[in-house]
């Protein structure tokens, strides 16, 4: 899963998570393929970002999938004697590893 | 360390002064609501003198972190379903984080993110007041705000230190001030009059054994600080998860499934207080 701005949404990209207004309600599910009147329609009511599956749109100086893992390590290396965390740790890198999957 | 600048510190936090305006609104505040004659319309009429005052605080409240169904639009129900406290401490937020979005973006997603932990584990944990866990939670770190706006040449140090010598930044403010944030954090609390439950929390999120009555809150403001920094969300140079407190995990109590279960929901809220900081950031 990848959060972009409405701006880089494109037709053929799938929603990973409802679009909804400021009241909580769903506009638009997950799981709905874009179309270019979908997005035209969701910036005139203001949607500034949406979640999409995947991770197609590169950003510039984002970190590449290796890099995400290696900060993982690094931020949990003086906690690894610490079982719960290390329990977090693995689910942190299960996760990633599943959001960078196209 | 001699103990003459660690008084010299000390005093200098406490008498803070380059903390914005607390402002004469939570005086007045408190006043009120040792009246129980006090209504929450005149309250919420105090707070509406200050527009943007009274704006921020209707975005904080209507934030993923206290997440009422429906949106709150008028200030006395802003005050009637979080309580004086709560509110209270909102509007500290709001006036000392007002600075924070310009100049330190970092540390305010890391106290927002800490705060939607916190309700997802008050609320799980069955917590009587969970909005003021979170509150505690989004306030954790005031005392690295103090030390930034009050003491910016020590500051400057604490941060090389972390750098260069890759320490946290508690330890680094230990060596340089002799003190450490969560203990000025404490005192700014006190000194507000915030109650206990969001001082404790406060003051002992790095060391949950000082606290004595919210030992609870405490933990779970501690492992929500743990958590959203395992998630990425760290302040400056200082990125690695602290230690956490064998006391605290065992009073928490949590199983690998409540692990799996809480970890989704907080990814969801942390996605709509996303939204809400990138809003917030946009909007000035």
């Amino acid at each position: 899963m990848q959060e972009i701005l409405i701006n880089q949404a494109d037709k053929g990209m799938v929603l990973a998570r409802d679009v909804t207004n400021q009241d909580g309600r769903v506009l638009c599910g997950k799981g709905t393929e874009l179309t270019d009147t979908l997005i035209e329609r969701l910036k005139k009511i203001e949607i500034t970002h949406v979640a999409v599956q995947g991770h197609p749109v590169t950003v510039e100086g984002e970190r590449t999938l290796e890099e995400e893992l290696q900060a993982i390590e690094k931020r949990f290396s003086r906690v690894s004697d610490t079982p719960p965390l290390m329990f977090l740790k693995k689910r942190l890198t299960e996760q990633m590893i599943i959001a960078r999957r196209k | 360390m001699d103990d003459d600048k660690r008084s010299h510190f000390r005093k200098a936090l406490r008498e803070i002064k380059n903390l914005p305006t607390l402002p004469g609104v939570i005086i007045k505040l408190s006043k009120m609501a040792d009246d129980p004659e006090t209504t929450a319309e005149q309250m919420g009429k105090v707070i509406s003198m200050d527009h943007i005052l009274a704006a921020k605080l209707l975005k904080l409240v209507n934030s993923a972190f206290y997440g009422f169904p429906q949106k709150i639009s008028s200030l006395s129900s802003a005050i009637i379903l979080l309580g004086v406290n709560v509110i209270k401490s909102l509007i500290i937020s709001a006036s000392i984080f007002d600075i924070m979005e310009k100049q330190d973006v970092e540390l305010w997603e890391h106290s927002l993110g800490c705060a939607v932990i916190c309700s997802v584990l008050a609320k799980r944990l069955g917590v009587q007041d969970p909005d003021e866990v979170s509150t505690a939670g989004l306030i954790h770190d005031i005392g690295k705000v103090a030390i930034q706006m009050e003491l910016p040449r020590e500051n400057e140090l604490i941060n090389q230190l972390v750098l260069e010598r890759q320490i946290s930044r508690r330890d680094a403010e230990l060596e340089v001030l002799g003190l450490e944030h969560a203990e000025v954090g404490g005192w700014l609390a006190k000194s507000w009059n915030l109650p206990k439950k969001l001082v404790e929390p406060v003051a002992s999120h790095h060391d949950p054994r000082m606290a004595s009555d919210e030992q609870l809150a405490s933990a779970i403001v501690h492992f929500s600080d743990i958590m959203i920094r395992g998630l990425g969300y760290g302040h400056g140079d200082d990125v690695w998860v602290p230690s956490l407190s064998k006391r605290a995990w065992r009073l928490l109590d949590l199983s690998p499934e409540d692990m799996d279960q809480i970890l989704p929901e907080i990814e969801e809220k942390l996605w709509e207080v996303k939204g809400f900081s990138l809003d917030i950031q946009t909007n000035q």
